[in-house]
């Protein structure tokens, strides 16, 4: 069970988080949703797709870390093994919510979260502080509010992309077929990415809009990022043989 | 000299006329030939809308048409129909029911299931068997999921649908984006040509609307066809009795309740119940046979059925007459809808054949009048062997029925009410199962697959003395196969469909992407 709660100085002036535990509790996952600003950075190891919510059937954009539920071929138990972790993944435990009473962004906290240190806990001395004693933000907390600032508006920006992508009807399944050396065979649905031959065919109109809305650039790292599927298939079979 | 055929005027503004104006339209939209469209709506008549299931043709010709199926969904209350659901008609006990699912068995292509099923597996029901779309239906789950494509499925469907809204929702299609010319005006009079063609149709508020073929989808008044044409009904109340509707509106108790996922057909004294679930109601209706109960009696069963919530409602009374033209197409002048012919709703098959006439009629639309006589042949063949054939299998769910409560059910197994035609299969299929080569014409409507369903639902059985005939021994092993695989796809779409309620608010909400 989840237990969100708005960050408050006076209540969590003593609360750590331990950012190893950050890092591990993504390292069960198979996918996060990314925004457009860390599309350069993703694309250095990982596929950059598309795919749809499933509880709403909305089209959102992902990476991949593993080609199935629970995979992660970047996390080897103990520690990542990667250049860049999302943006998703580093915010946790915190969130933006909206407060009750005016209706404002506050910073909340997801209290059952395994990375939560309190103050009784042995832990105690490592994990990082919110806030200093003297009740000012620690520089922890301040990175934290902008990787959730840029998230924030990562995520309208994105959805913007999408929206661009689908008029232009840019969007196609992705057909996975995946073939491992141990001679499992596999399909992966439910990705979608950039439609080439449909970019080549963009009318000059749409093709300076996607430019005046820097959605060009995307549209390339998407493409080339494509490439590393054959990343998680390698991984996948040198992970199958240390077994 | 010939004369081209370029203005197409339809007369009636009901699910036949748009469904028509709308195939026509969208195939001749950019066509530089101008093919225009003109659809003649009554000012004083209103449309019949009682008509509510679709088959799953209803997705192409919503694709056909360039319509989105979330808009569809949204502006016609529209649910999804998983097949239909028969009780009560092998012996009217509590347990008594069967479906008529909408996918083919199980590796239908690969092996002769129903032999094998019959010999090892008929404690279970032969569409559970399978199929795995019965238990879907039994739990009120719908098809697909919100992230299915729009049009695409995960077990085969078609839709339930507000019969009013569907017209109003594809006259705004067909005038604002095909290009469809409406008219506001009640035909008064024909104007013939030597030929017998209709040159105009008179009307008296717009004067003479000319046309070079002219639609009639004037419902049962078959007014061009029938009264203007002279085109004979060809009565088949003799194979098939129900002569009367009782229809009646059914509001659920809350925003919540679920939704059927199929129609529900329950066999009465003297006909049976429609049962169909919308959004914001279940449209639930009696058809029967006047010459085997009162109206008086089938009022009583309806509202038996439908329960305390239609106490304060009143129900409406629908005559009909089960048969066709004995022509659909004469001269320029083609019937589509309740003007070519009506059957009871057993089969939804009333909404298809507009589907299917409307596509001929768009596909093959003569270029000029010298060919139309050719066309019209051919239109003529082909429908006249599908409405012979939905009549040999509406009457094929009747034949079979053990009841007896009333003369209704017996005078139904009188060979002398059953078409040849039906009576010879009927001899075939003792001894074998109902195959594709029994139905080998390219304008089928029903496929061996859907024989059967009702067959074996009904509880008929091969003699057992030539099982062996069609049970390959090498094919037990695939039939076997067949059916663990059908019973692994059961356990997989209980897992993750959602309820039919469920999806139909999500499609509200958030609806379907196109890809």
């Amino acid at each position: 069970m989840t237990t969100l709660v708005a960050l408050n100085s006076k209540k969590h002036h003593l609360l750590k988080i331990d950012t190893g535990e950050v890092e591990s509790q993504g390292g069960h996952l198979h996918m996060v949703p990314v925004v457009l600003t860390e599309f350069a950075k993703l694309s250095l190891q990982y596929p950059i797709v598309v795919t749809k919510n499933q509880d709403n059937g909305r089209f959102t954009c992902v990476t991949l870390f593993g080609l199935e539920k629970g995979e992660n071929l970047f996390f080897n138990g103990n520690e990542w093994n990667s250049i860049y972790l999302p943006l998703q993944i580093r915010r946790q435990p915190f969130f933006l919510g909206k407060s009750e009473e005016d209706d404002k962004r506050v910073i909340c906290i997801d209290m059952s979260h395994a990375s939560i240190i309190n103050e009784n806990s042995m832990l105690k001395e490592n994990g990082k502080k919110l806030f200093n004693a003297d009740g000012s933000e620690t520089q922890y907390l301040a990175d934290l509010k902008n990787i959730l600032a840029e998230l924030s508006e990562g995520e309208n920006t994105t959805q913007l992309f999408i929206q661009e992508l689908l008029s232009m009807n840019l969007l196609q399944p992705m057909q996975l077929q995946i073939a491992l050396e141990n001679e499992q065979s596999f399909r992966v649905d439910g990705l979608y990415t950039i439609n080439e031959q449909a970019l080549t065919k963009v009318t000059s109109e749409n093709l300076i809009s996607l430019h005046h809305k820097n959605f060009l650039h995307p549209i390339y790292i998407m493409l080339t990022s494509i490439g590393h599927i054959y990343g998680l298939i390698d991984k996948k079979n040198k992970r199958n043989r240390n077994v | 000299m010939s004369t081209p055929v370029k203005s197409i005027v339809i007369v009636g503004g009901g699910t036949a006329g748009w469904i028509t104006a709308g195939r026509i339209a969208a195939k001749y939209k950019a066509n530089p030939a101008n093919i225009s469209v003109t659809l003649i709506e009554s000012l004083t008549i209103n449309i019949i809308g009682v008509g509510e299931g679709t088959w799953p043709t209803m997705r192409n010709t919503l694709i056909k048409m360039g319509i989105s199926e979330t808009d569809f969904m949204r502006a016609c209350d529209a649910t999804f129909k998983q097949g239909a659901k028969f009780a009560k008609w092998v012996d009217g006990t509590p347990n008594d029911f069967y479906y008529h699912p909408l996918m083919l068995p199980q590796g239908f292509s690969k092996v002769d299931l129903p032999p094998h099923w019959q010999a090892k597996f008929s404690h279970q029901s032969f569409s559970d068997a399978v199929c795995f779309q019965e238990q879907l239906c039994e739990k009120g789950l719908a098809p697909k999921l919100i992230t299915t494509p729009e049009y695409a499925s995960i077990a085969n469907y078609a839709y339930h649908l507000d019969a009013v809204k569907f017209a109003e929702f594809l006259k705004n299609h067909c005038t604002k984006n095909l290009g469809v010319r409406h008219l506001l005006a009640d035909v008064t009079g024909v104007i013939s040509k030597e030929n017998g063609d209709i040159s105009a149709l008179s009307t008296a508020t717009l004067g003479n609307i000319s046309g070079d073929l002219f639609v009639d989808c004037t419902g049962m008044s078959s007014l061009l066809l029938g009264k203007h044409l002279q085109v004979p009904f060809v009565d088949k109340s003799d194979v098939l009795f129900i002569d009367t509707a009782l229809a009646v509106q059914l509001p659920y108790a809350d925003d919540e309740s679920p939704i059927a996922s199929h129609t529900i057909s329950t066999a009465q004294e003297a006909g049976w119940i429609w049962d169909i679930g919308l959004i914001r109601r279940r449209g639930i209706g009696y058809v029967y046979s006047s010459r085997h109960t009162t109206h008086e009696q089938a009022e009583i069963a309806l509202r038996k059925y439908a329960g305390s919530a239609v106490d304060n409602l009143a129900t409406r009374k629908i005559p009909i007459s089960a048969g066709h033209r004995k022509l659909f197409w004469k001269n320029n002048c083609v019937a589509v809808g309740l003007s070519a012919g009506f059957l009871e709703p057993l089969e939804a098959s009333a909404i298809v054949l507009v589907e299917l006439s409307a596509e001929m009629i768009a596909e093959q639309l003569p270029a000029c009048r010298e060919v139309m006589d050719i066309t019209a042949k051919r239109f003529n063949e082909t429908f006249l062997y599908r409405w012979d054939r939905i009549i040999d299998f509406l009457k094929l769910h009747y034949i079979l029925s053990k009841r007896s409560d009333n003369k209704f059910w017996v005078d139904n197994r009188n060979p002398q009410t059953i078409p040849e035609s039906l009576q010879e299969l009927m001899q075939v299929w003792r001894y074998r199962s109902p195959k594709n080569c029994d139905f080998t014409s390219n304008n089928e409507v029903f496929p061996a697959a859907s024989y059967q369903y009702v067959l074996y639902g009904m509880g008929f059985k091969m003699d057992s003395a030539y099982l062996d005939h069609s049970r390959a021994p090498t094919d037990e092993a695939l039939a076997m196969e067949q059916i663990n695989l059908n019973s692994n796809a059961i356990k997989n779409a209980l897992a993750k469909l959602p309820t039919n309620r469920e999806l139909i608010n999500k499609i509200h909400k958030y609806g379907f992407a196109k890809i």
